[in-house]
């Protein structure tokens, strides 16, 4: 049954007019969406929907940067890293004081892109796969957050923290943001050449090089921004929660693949995109708000989670190359 | 006097040399504008030393490259790119996921500025619609046949205003009537005034096409000559070195009352293959012949059991086996050479060794473990048998030329002691003295009692190699010529069904 259906959705994929992942993904949001109003009646009120997109806020920041380097037929482990070390940096600096939040702020933007930088020249330089270089990455970045401290640490003003919690027109400023950094990225991919060249590279780098696209500079460039959108989403956390917490970014690096490739993008690169990571997101995001309401713990979200991912990848037909 | 045209492009006295090898010694070629230059040659003789250099991918060591009477050098194949020059390789650069629009013009309209995407469609459209060629602009490109991808390749070229085109054996990769509408574009292009520069092993498509011919052998220029003053047989004789009619090996007469091993009958499988049957005896070649999506590889499959049978019998060596898999097929004594070594046959990321033991890994067993040294002694043995040229066993089976990586395979099913040997295409995009060579190969194993199934497109090989030619049409068999009717005209006949 489940290899017919898959048949049937490669057949369908092969006529070339049908987006198979896209119609997977909606269909899922769509399933999930009716098991929420089943089960709860205040499903469809506007806070729970705000709600959602609260929730949705940091696992977005991180997974925009993770849609780049897969879409360039890499990926980059070092997400939850740099995560955790932008938070531990960010409220370290500020340390309650009003006069740094807006220069850390900036420095910790800056940090994340400088090591993310990093990974995309080691990349290009030692010509290692990127899995090994982020890998490698990950692990220096994780030890120099453990040695400087294992608690959580330094503080931030109040007012820092409304940026997290507060609402404009009654929808979560997070959110917003963070769905209008989708729609900046989105339309920087479709729409521009350097969209254009991300895409090429994934597709076949030495196709790309030979038509004289810069292929290292553009690696830099978006391993640089992986890491500018992962400090990003450090930020976020920090301003949600007060403090930099050493371990926050840890779940992330395995959790910002997972709207990715629901969303439809390629891990071998040169197909996909961020408008499908968003609904990726927001599924995710669903779920686990229908779930949290019929109070299934956190080890049975992640059970279900997983089945998810595999179901999308089935529906997805059997000829989809990784 | 008789003046020549001035040359778009020209290498002088242009020399490169490779640890071991000098594989271009002083050779001078000029490319001019409005005229198809063919380049021909064995595997090794230089082309693609040469392609390399007028592509900018490779620079000279010694002589230099002239464009409009001017000394160029390019530091890369962008470079030359810039300059005019565009090289289509045989393995196409293109990008499978993006669009046909795309692929023409990314780079070509550079920058990391907004794009426009309407205007990209519509002037790709209109491009190939001057190509005489209609696809749609927004279709992914690995989603072509190859021919249409050549086509995108070509309008890539136009787009980028190039005037200089190479086209690496272009025609190794598609069929026929593709091959006959490249050239027809081929040749509209050298009205336009571009310069054309045509690699191929087919000298028929040479003697079709092109308005003069180059001919390297061992990295020296053997001649240029107008094509016109020139037969096939001493182009040949040009690029080896001998005659053609020594390229296939004398065979003894083939066996007349030998058992049949594979009888096969009324056999549907494929769209392509509706009703196909035929005999084979021990110790013989027969040919299957037949134009390209005639069926012939798929019929080889289904043999093979690599394919669904939907109706009829495959009978091997009496036995009724049909639609057993291929591993029971091999353990019954039946080998398959596919005509794609890359996918299909070869274990790329090995060496050459464990390329030749991979089917009979029981002979090199010990107590469970495979003992690398018997695996190595064997395949020195092999690589001296059937003189493969390689540095030693371990060498990695990817830095082999095309026919010595056939020859491996080669290596690979005789080991196996088959009964039956099906071939698809087994000299594809080899070179005239590794195909003689291969010819060897299959002549002395079709004398020590093996029955071989030749699927070739290539006429000649029919002629020279089968004993019996079987044709097939549009997937079905519409004859068989015993060895005396065998000719080029006799299988054309059968394989376009005309009547005599």
């Amino acid at each position: 049954m489940i290899r017919t259906m898959a048949d049937m959705a490669g057949a369908l994929a092969d006529t070339g007019r049908v987006n198979i992942p896209r119609l997977a993904l909606g269909v899922m949001l769509g399933l999930t969406a009716v098991a929420g109003i089943f089960v709860n009646p205040h499903f469809t009120s506007p806070r729970n929907l705000a709600n959602i997109l609260e929730q949705a806020a940091g696992l977005g920041f991180a997974s925009i940067g993770q849609t780049l380097t897969v879409l360039t037929g890499g990926i980059d482990l070092s997400i939850g890293a740099i995560i955790s070390a932008s938070s531990v940096f960010l409220a370290a600096g500020i340390d309650g004081n009003d006069a740094m939040v807006w220069p850390m702020v900036a420095a910790t933007l800056a940090l994340g892109a400088l090591i993310g930088a990093t990974n995309g020249l080691l990349v290009v330089r030692l010509g290692v796969h990127p899995l090994i270089v982020t890998l490698g990455m990950a692990a220096i970045v994780e030890g120099c957050i453990l040695l400087y401290t294992l608690k959580p640490t330094g503080s931030t003003p109040i007012w820092f923290e409304g940026f997290a919690w507060s609402r404009l027109w009654g929808m979560p400023a997070s959110g917003l943001v963070m769905v209008s950094t989708f729609a900046v990225v989105a339309l920087c991919l479709a729409r521009t050449g350097l969209g254009r060249n991300i895409y090429a590279i994934g597709d076949n780098s030495v196709a790309a090089r030979m038509r004289g696209i810069p292929v290292g500079q553009m690696q830099v460039f978006v391993y640089g921004a992986s890491g500018f959108f992962a400090a990003l989403a450090g930020v976020y956390f920090v301003s949600r929660t007060g403090v930099g917490d050493p371990r926050i970014g840890v779940p992330f690096t395995l959790s910002s693949i997972t709207p990715v490739i629901l969303g439809g993008t390629l891990l071998a690169g040169g197909k996909g995109g961020v408008i499908g990571t968003l609904f990726g997101v927001l599924l995710i995001s669903l779920i686990g708000n229908v779930l949290n309401h019929m109070n299934v713990a956190t080890s049975i979200q992640w059970v279900v989670q997983g089945l998810i991912i595999l179901a999308a990848v089935s529906f997805q037909g059997r000829r989809r190359p990784l | 006097m008789h003046t020549e045209p001035a040359a778009a492009l020209e290498l002088i006295g242009v020399s490169k040399r490779f640890p071991g090898t000098l594989a271009l010694d002083h050779v001078d070629f000029a490319a001019r504008g409005g005229e198809i230059h063919a380049l021909v040659g064995e595997n090794g003789a230089g082309k693609s030393t040469l392609v390399g250099i007028l592509g900018g991918a490779s620079a000279p060591d010694t002589g230099h490259v002239v464009m409009d009477g001017a000394r160029r050098s390019f530091a890369s194949p962008r470079d030359a790119w810039a300059a005019g020059i565009h090289v289509i390789h045989q393995e196409l650069m293109l990008f499978p996921k993006l669009s046909v629009a795309e692929n023409i013009f990314l780079g070509v309209e550079a920058g990391m500025g907004l794009v426009r995407r309407r205007r990209w469609q519509d002037a790709a459209a209109r491009l190939l619609e001057s190509l005489g060629h209609r696809l749609d602009p927004c279709r992914s490109a690995g989603t072509l046949s190859v021919a249409d991808q050549q086509m995108v390749e070509i309008a890539r070229a136009l787009a980028s205003r190039a005037r200089v085109l190479v086209l690496d054996e272009p025609s190794a990769v598609i069929a026929g009537d593709e091959v006959d509408a490249l050239m027809e574009r081929l040749r509209e292009m050298r009205e336009g005034g571009v310069a054309i520069v045509y690699i191929s092993h087919r000298l028929e498509e040479v003697f079709a096409l092109a308005d003069r011919v180059t001919v390297l052998k061992d990295g020296r220029r053997v001649a240029t000559r107008p094509i016109e003053n020139l037969t096939q047989d001493a182009l040949t004789t040009m690029m080896i070195g001998r005659a053609v009619k020594d390229i296939f090996p004398p065979r003894r007469p083939r066996p007349e009352e030998a058992p049949v091993v594979l009888s096969v009958r009324n056999l549907v499988s494929h769209p392509r293959v509706l009703d196909c049957g035929l005999d084979l005896q021990a110790g013989e070649i027969l040919g299957l012949g037949g134009l390209a999506g005639a069926g012939r590889s798929e019929l080889g499959e289904a043999i093979f059991g690599a394919a669904p049978v939907r109706a009829g019998t495959v009978r091997f060596a009496g036995e009724d086996v049909t639609g057993a898999p291929p591993w029971e097929m091999i353990r019954r004594g039946m080998g398959f050479l596919t005509e794609d070594r890359k996918s299909q046959g070869l274990l790329l990321l090995l060496d050459i060794a464990a390329n030749i033991s991979a089917p009979a890994l029981e002979e090199f067993r010990r107590a469970g473990l495979l003992t690398r040294g018997r695996e190595l002694k064997a395949a020195e043995r092999e690589i001296a048998r059937l003189s493969i040229a390689a540095p030693c066993a371990e060498s990695p089976v990817t830095t082999l030329s095309g026919g010595n990586q056939q020859k491996t395979l080669f290596s690979r099913w005789s080991r196996l002691a088959p009964k039956v040997l099906i071939l698809d295409e087994p000299t594809r995009g080899v070179d005239v003295g590794a195909k003689s060579e291969i010819y060897r190969i299959i002549g002395s194993l079709a004398d020590n009692g093996v029955a071989i199934l030749l699927i070739s497109s290539e006429l000649s090989e029919l002629v020279g190699l089968a004993d019996r030619v079987t044709v097939m049409r549009e997937g079905r068999v519409t004859g068989t010529l015993e060895t005396r009717d065998i000719s080029e005209e006799a299988i054309m006949r059968l394989a376009i069904g005309a009547v005599a």
